[in-house]
């Protein structure tokens, strides 16, 4: 051993992993302390907690990817939403088998993340203004598959006639649990989506190109990265994870509402800057993701379960969402 | 290319123009006749919401009885400006009547008062607008519906059990009355066996109604019976419940009861009570022809509440009035 250990604890704290993580413990001691009779220490809080942050994280998984290109994907709870009306649709009034009904949707999202794609990198639109563009028609394309209305499996046929259709077991499946009921479906699917983003960033070449785009586009041009293909395939990806995310609302639902979602990008992006990714781009990685979309779960479920007030709350979120951003960008 | 397109488009666009000018017509009045049918200009504030969307099906389903009237549905999309100009469309296109279901009652009062200073019966739903120039209000009372699900509770727990209450937005006075009403009609002061174990707010949305209902959940060993303001809360509500494996211990109650959501979820056992907030849409269309008619009809009609449980729901509810 060359270095003593208090100059490796003194690296590690330096690296944004690490400032993340403390402020996760930071929030869990928050928790410990307003345990709310003891409720805090029960495991079912916690994998409700997981639960509820899934459809959030899988989003912040999309973000996290192009975030690091340097852009912004505000669509993704618009098309959530698409997402989830169109699962409900495809399975319940027309019955098709999850099988065909899953691939139809996440081919949605995905087709809907490269049109902003290539409008951001071929038209040279800037990201925000494209994705703000989408995601108001995604709303709208919900609001057209949906006819305006939640999609349930009371059916109403044109005749004006109704009856109920048995709930498809693909609903039931993925608002089950595991491992004994100790993890929900839906945040194994969260995880999945962190290790396959955790692979594209850190093992591909798709991944160094990402980077690479975001930290200086021109270099990256100039050093044969094909910058457009690159754009596009990070909305495309922020597209293809905003559908699952929208098989997973509309499963825990057990419907398909136009109006689901609303907001959730913000949500999203949070997530992805207080794990301390930035939005400057070229920086980050889904592993901090991870950490964010923990700590803005346990923060919620903290006040959700000391019943704080609605005010308080929003007070709150907004004064911690600060408070981390500072501390990530150290001392 | 394009520029000939576009050319088209613009020919196609004057030409539509022009047929919907011919088709409402400039005429003063319309004779009321099934050749020449009374048209309503009914302008919604939102169809974003379900519950809005019912009562521009119940305006259409009742107007559907009267082959003698004819409606025009507007949708403002959440903006009152938008709705302002499409009072004053109405107003130009010389309909016979207008319904509105105002978003807010300070940008809309002035549009609404010149079209009945004009001699055309405004109809105003759901929401008011201020001062008497309008023809009839009708509108539900939440504070009664909250009284009425408030006493339903204490009466089906005999007095005796914990509550927990999962609240609206709380800066809307939906919110606020449904909550009031609610502890009137239970009477925690002479019924101490009641208890409101949690209360917390899911702002309408059902994913946040299953959160709350988790932490309520993790904080109580035993609960009763579970007060949400609206119906997709109730099921969020059930939703946890279910997960966690006590849905049995508890009962569940909501508001609103539309016909695809809230009755739907009594029929399948999930709520065990929901209460209707009427939309007004039949009573609209019934004012409508009396005051097209030339009759006198009432300022203000405040409508009555339906409870929905799996005894009546097959028969309708059971009116309260």
């Amino acid at each position: 051993m060359t270095r003593g250990w208090r100059a490796a604890l003194g690296e590690w704290w330096a690296t944004p992993v690490a400032r993340a993580l403390v402020a996760l413990a930071l929030m869990l001691l928050i928790g410990c302390v307003f345990n709310a009779d003891g409720a805090f220490f029960k495991w079912s809080v916690h994998r409700d907690m997981l639960r509820q942050v899934s459809v959030y994280g899988i989003l912040a998984c999309g973000m996290t990817v192009v975030i690091i290109t340097a852009g912004i994907d505000l669509s993704v709870s618009s098309i959530l939403a698409l997402a989830a009306v169109s699962f409900a649709w495809l399975t319940l009034p027309e019955g098709w088998p999850a099988a065909l009904a899953i691939p139809a949707v996440l081919v949605i999202g995905t087709a809907l993340g490269s049109v902003s794609g290539v409008l951001a990198a071929r038209m040279r639109i800037q990201p925000f203004i494209v994705t703000l563009a989408m995601m108001v028609f995604a709303r709208g394309l919900a609001k057209v598959v949906s006819g305006g209305m939640k999609i349930t499996n009371y059916v109403q046929e044109p005749d004006g006639t109704s009856h109920l259709v048995p709930m498809p077991r693909i609903f039931g499946m993925i608002d089950s649990r595991v491992l004994g009921g100790n993890v929900s479906i839906v945040t194994v699917i969260f995880l999945l989506c962190v290790l396959a983003t955790w692979i594209i960033l850190s093992r591909l070449r798709l991944g160094r190109h990402l980077y690479a785009v975001g930290g200086n586009e021109e270099a990256a041009r100039l050093s044969g990265v094909p910058v457009a293909r690159t754009l596009v395939m990070a909305y495309a990806l922020s597209g293809l994870f905003a559908a699952i995310a929208g098989i997973c609302q509309a499963a825990q639902e057990t419907q398909g509402d136009p109006e689901t979602g609303m907001g959730y990008e913000l949500d999203a992006i949070a997530m992805v800057v207080i794990g301390g990714t930035t939005l400057a781009g070229g920086k980050g990685s889904v592993v901090l993701t991870l950490i964010g979309v923990l700590t803005i779960g346990y923060l919620q479920k903290i006040l959700s379960l000391n019943a704080a007030p609605e005010a308080t709350r929003l007070m709150l979120t907004g004064t911690i969402i600060v408070c981390a951003v500072l501390f990530q960008r150290g001392r | 290319m394009s520029r000939r397109v576009a050319g088209g488009l613009v020919w196609v666009a004057v030409c539509g123009l022009t047929a919907a000018g011919c088709g409402s017509g400039s005429r003063a009045r319309h004779a009321g006749t099934a050749a020449d049918p009374y048209v309503i200009g009914m302008s919604q504030c939102n169809l974003g919401e379900p519950w809005r969307v019912q009562m521009d099906a119940d305006v259409r389903a009742a107007a559907a009885e009267h082959p003698n009237l004819k409606v025009i549905f507007k949708d403002a999309q959440n903006s009152s400006l938008t709705q302002r100009s499409q009072v004053e469309e109405f107003v130009d296109q010389g309909v016979d009547l207008i319904i509105i279901s105002p978003k807010e009652a300070a940008p809309l009062t002035k549009p609404v008062a010149a079209a009945y200073q004009q001699g055309i019966p405004v109809i105003v739903l759901d929401r008011e607008v201020q001062g008497d120039q309008f023809t009839t209000f009708i509108g539900a009372d939440n504070v009664k519906i909250g009284r009425e699900a408030g006493t339903w509770i204490r009466e089906t727990l005999g007095g005796q059990g914990t509550i927990v209450e999962l609240k609206g937005l709380m800066t809307s006075t939906p919110g606020q009355d449904r909550h009031s009403g609610f502890l009137e009609g239970l009477e925690l002061d002479t019924h101490p066996g009641l208890k409101i174990v949690f209360s917390g707010e899911m702002e309408w949305l059902e994913p946040n109604a299953r959160r709350e209902m988790e932490s309520a959940l993790a904080t109580n060993a035993k609960i009763d019976l579970v007060y949400a303001h609206n119906d997709p809360g109730a099921h969020g509500a059930w939703l946890a419940a279910r997960a966690a494996g006590r849905d049995k211990e508890m009962k569940f109650v909501g508001i609103d009861a539309l016909p695809q959501e809230g009755q739907q979820y009594v029929k399948q056992g999930i709520l065990d009570a929901t209460f209707l907030y009427p939309t007004g849409g039949q009573e609209a269309i019934d004012v409508a022809l009396k005051a097209l008619a030339g009759g006198t009809v009432p300022k203000k009609i405040v409508l009555g509440t339906r409870l929905f449980t799996k005894e009546n729901i097959d028969t309708g509810g059971q009116a309260i009035r």
